[in-house]
């Protein structure tokens, strides 16, 4: 048993589900920086299980600080706000605040449950997010790699910093239900394992709302990775990085197909986002469209079956509806406008858009081939593209090479990381940890 | 394009999880003392008549305390408070509470959640009326090393063994079964065979997803056998979100394992597919089988073990019209081996299976309980029998059809007979689930007298 073929292959789910199935799982695989419950094949009747084991699960810590100082080739200097410099103690605090199922009100929800290292910092299980109890969170986890470059955060753009856009999750109802600031910044500070980490990372201070987001958002922003295969040809100028079918859907990308007009790609570097919002057409049809009498559901390897929309309906809440940036801006020409997602890592990244609808890059393609979900108030750029089918296929070729070389290591250092849960002597919730006095307020310099 | 890279010292992890079998022969020699149908071979029996069902029962947001609690109903027709709520007990806090099992001895009722990983034991034995919440294990996420929702409560000699259906990873369905002894204390985690780790066992067909979900032992055949069913966020998912998700409908589990008893080792995985759930082995020690059905899939599954003492899973039956999902959940195997109750969820079904020849199941009774109806409980002798609504918080029904309540009922061989109903909703208790019997002949205690309700005293 122990004399087992143990690779660590890095990004493309697609090879290696072929890879696996070439070597006939004759050797078990570590598929570091691969979900660990693959299930590519499952629709067809042979498909077979590469499940991974999480006894394995283990890792080793990366130089995070190195890496944000020096971003990988493709990518331009992190921008650092100036009254949160970088430092390797804040980074480390921020790592273990990120996998801490504790900050949730009852212990079961991390920020790393939802953006989990090895299904590309996002989910690759479920369309859309569940959170604390089990809530309906309405939209699809974005990947964590490259948040630092985003200039609006959240598919509607509403939230601009790092250091604010974690009191979204931690006070959302729906994904780490906590009551309030308080009651989380409370309950840190009653958590012997934090005792002397926030000083130690901000000079004295002890753990704020201000010190919380610092903490958290010095760790997202060693996320960063990129000299991809297209990063080596395009930037490094090696020839041989990319294939003749990935060079051919770089000019599709970048010419015909019209899609860099917002999936932006610069002279030095590529964040393949532009940072601003646009309507695509896909909440519009998410919103709108009326369901189908019946739906397929898949009930096992190779079985669906088509089940009526009323049963799945009797055990179900109404779906919400998505406005996108409208229900940030309250107005009507913004409906359905979302925040254009950087593409670097989309082969991590599945399933696609913000509502998790599309399960592959190929019908992403036919959905921008099609016209995008033609609406009123659609993006001029959005338009019928006509492109062959192998043309198709060079365009998804291109997106592949987006994966950056250094996914194995920022998961690798996240299997390192601590996971928190409780244990004898952690507070249950804050509101007990007050009236126990284990609060400990005099360190607040603020 | 693959870029690989060689990672050294990973073997030695290979085998951390091999320990346990701590408990050792005796298991063997053990002779299997029976229960209510399905419960423990090692269990004190209940010979009579049942007492008190402890309906372990989901808080509800908004109704009553929303907290869990473990409702009392006396259930015994001599008893001056038949049919009523003589006790109800708060946890604290809404934790998905599921299923519930007794130690062996019968003494303590071991709750579990499967959202907060709490699991609450309960004294049954002082007051059999009266249960009360003596410990709660907080830390069982920690102390397993990463298993989420502690499923199963099973009793083995002086042991708890505890089926996970999560993990603290991913919140997938890769998971583990844990030990824990009587008192409450942790002794080892043994992970389910994966693909990249079998842990020394067999991968039979082609899955090993490494999904868990019941456990059940067959003593005299060594063996243990567990079953497999989702991870956290598919069964804390809205239900109807997940069947319209695409990605989640391909978590589930496929397998069934066939583990040494006495070494707690995996040896055989065995294509089971569709997600099965509860496993239930024949009595007869003739008798080699157990039955399980798969939720998604519906059908009835044998296990069995053919005369080169090989194991093999088998549909043998379909249950309802499989292309409308009716969801089988809670099965209840009869005493004789004759006979098995599936219920189904999505129509509120309770289906009598003849299993007389478990290789050909034939349904010969079928009745409507409610709207939705998820367990079943039959005593001993097959005569009274006990349902219960809930399935899932988030998986029960939405709107006017999500009924929650506990019926008991009379079997006579043709006709079920209601007895009594308690609408749990209007009781502003929550949503019931598991239920486990408790009688005073199991501590040689007589019933008093008389006894306090709930409602007496308001
Ligand atoms: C319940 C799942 C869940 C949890 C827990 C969660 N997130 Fe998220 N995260 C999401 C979803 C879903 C979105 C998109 C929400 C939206 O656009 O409205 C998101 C968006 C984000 C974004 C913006 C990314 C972008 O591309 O705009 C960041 C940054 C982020 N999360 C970080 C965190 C941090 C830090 C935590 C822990 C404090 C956390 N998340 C906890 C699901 C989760
Ligand atoms: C008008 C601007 C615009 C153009 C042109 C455009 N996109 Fe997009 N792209 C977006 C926006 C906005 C989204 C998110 C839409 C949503 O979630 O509703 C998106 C989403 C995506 C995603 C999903 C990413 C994820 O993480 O979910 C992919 C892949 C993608 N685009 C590829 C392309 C390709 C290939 C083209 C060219 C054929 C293209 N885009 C053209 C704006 C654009």
């Amino acid at each position: 048993m122990c004399a087992h073929t143990i690779m660590a292959i890095r990004s493309k789910k697609w090879l290696c589900a072929t890879l696996l199935f070439a070597l006939a799982l004759a050797d078990p695989v570590i598929v570091l920086a691969a979900p660990g419950d693959y299930r590519g094949g499952y629709d067809t009747p042979d498909y077979r299980t590469q499940s991974e084991d999480l006894l394995m699960r283990k890792g080793s810590a990366a130089d995070l600080l190195g890496a944000v100082r020096n971003p990988p080739l493709g990518l331009p200097q992190v921008p650092i706000p100036a009254n949160n410099p970088i430092s390797a103690t804040k980074i480390k605090l921020g790592r273990k605040l990120f996998f801490d199922r504790r900050l949730s009100l009852n212990n079961t929800m991390s920020c790393a449950m939802c953006h989990i290292p090895e299904q590309g910092f996002t989910n690759n299980e479920i369309n859309t997010a569940v959170g604390i109890e089990g809530r309906t969170v309405r939209r699809n986890t974005p990947t964590s790699y490259n948040v630092a470059y985003l200039k609006r955060l959240f598919w509607d753009g509403r939230e601009t910093t790092l250091e604010h856009q974690i009191w979204a999750p931690l006070l959302s109802h729906q994904e780490m239900g906590n009551p309030s600031p308080g009651a989380v910044i409370e309950k840190i500070r009653a958590l012997p394992d934090y005792r002397g980490l926030f000083q130690a990372a901000f000079e004295g201070r002890g753990v704020s709302m201000e010190t919380l987001g610092m903490a958290l958002a010095s760790y997202e922003r060693t996320l960063v990775s990129a000299d991809s295969p297209f990063d080596r040809w395009y930037y490094g100028k090696q020839d041989k990085a990319i294939s003749v079918s990935a060079k051919r859907g770089f000019e599709l990308f970048t010419g015909a197909a019209g899609c860099s007009a917002c999936h932006k790609i610069g002279t030095a570097s590529a964040l393949f986002t532009d940072n601003a919002m646009h309507n695509t057409g896909v909440g519009y049809a998410r919103t709108m469209q009326t369901m189908p009498a019946t739906r397929k559901v898949t009930l096992a390897p190779g079985i669906s079956v088509d089940v009526p929309t009323t049963i799945i309906n009797s055990v179900g809440d109404a779906r919400l509806a998505d406005l996108g940036l409208s229900e940030v801006t309250q107005k009507p020409t913004d409906r359905w406008k979302y925040r254009t997602p950087s593409l670097r890592n989309v082969a991590l990244t599945a399933p696609y858009m913000h509502d998790g609808s599309m399960a592959s890059l190929g019908e992403v393609v036919e959905f921008y081939n099609q016209g995008g979900f033609f609406n009123e108030s659609i993006d001029s750029r959005i338009h019928p593209l006509a492109l062959t089918k192998s043309q198709r296929a060079d365009l998804v070729a291109f997106l592949m090479t987006l994966t950056g070389s250094n996914v194995a290591t920022l998961v690798d250092d996240a299997f390192a990381a601590p996971v928190g849960d409780w244990r004898e002597g952690d507070p249950e919730w804050a509101h007990s940890a007050v009236r126990n006095g284990l609060g400990r307020h005099e360190e607040d310099t603020q | 394009m693959i870029k690989a890279r060689w990672k050294r010292g990973i073997g030695a992890a290979l085998f951390v999880a091999m320990a346990g079998g701590l408990t050792a022969g005796a298991l063997l020699s053990s002779p299997a003392v029976a229960d209510e149908t399905c419960q423990s071979p090692y269990m004190a029996k209940i010979v009579g008549q049942e007492d008190f069902v402890y309906v372990w029962t989901l808080g509800v947001e908004g109704v009553g305390d929303g907290q869990d609690k473990l409702v009392t109903v006396s259930v015994n027709p001599k008893s001056s408070s038949f049919g009523k709520v003589v006790s109800s007990v708060s946890v604290g806090g809404r934790n998905e509470a599921h299923h519930s099992g007794f130690t062996d001895d019968r003494r303590f009722l071991w709750a579990a959640s499967l959202d907060t990983n709490k699991i609450f034991v309960f004294d049954v034995h002082s007051n059999p009326a009266k249960p009360k919440l003596t410990k709660t294990i907080k830390d069982f996420v920690r102390k397993s090393g990463g298993v989420v929702g502690p499923h199963t409560t099973y009793a083995l000699p002086g042991r708890m063994m505890i089926t996970g259906l999560s993990n603290n990873k991913d919140h997938g369905g890769r998971t583990a079964l844990v030990e824990y002894t009587n008192d409450g204390k942790y002794v080892s985690t043994h992970w389910m065979p994966t693909d990249q780790n079998l842990h020394g066992a067999k991968k039979t067909g082609k899955y090993a997803d490494g999904y868990g979900y019941d456990v059940r032992a067959l003593p005299r055949l060594n063996v243990m056998i567990t079953s497999s069913f989702t991870g956290w966020s598919n069964y804390m998912m809205d239900f109807g979100k997940m069947l319209g998700d695409k990605e989640a409908m391909k978590r589930f589990g496929n397998t069934m394992v066939v583990w040494d008893l006495h070494t707690r080792k995996p040896k055989e995985v065995l294509d089971v597919p569709g997600a099965p759930l509860e496993v239930r082995c024949a009595w007869n020690p003739n008798h080699n089988y157990c039955f399980t059905t798969t939720a998604l899939t519906s059908k009835i599954w044998l296990v069995y073990m053919d005369e080169k003492n090989k194991w093999h899973a088998k549909a043998v039956a379909d249950i309802g019209d499989p292309s409308k999902v009716p969801l089988p959940v809670d099965i209840s195997i009869s005493s004789d081996d004759s006979h098995l109750w599936v219920n189904t969820f999505m129509d509120g079904n309770t289906r009598l299976f003849d299993v007389s020849d478990p290789f050909h199941p034939k349904m010969v009774f079928e009745k409507q309980i409610g709207s939705q109806v998820n367990m079943v409980s039959s005593s001993w002798d097959g005569k009274r029998l006990y349902f219960t609504t809930s399935l899932l918080s988030n998986w029960d029904k939405k709107g006017k059809a999500d009924e929650q309540f506990f019926k008991a009922y009379d079997w006579d061989g043709r006709q079920l007979k209601e007895q009594f109903a308690i609408d749990f909703m209007k009781a502003k208790l929550g949503r019931p689930h598991q239920m486990r019997f408790g009688a005073y002949s199991l501590y040689a205690e007589k019933a008093p007298n008389s006894q306090t309700t709930l409602a007496d005293r308001r």
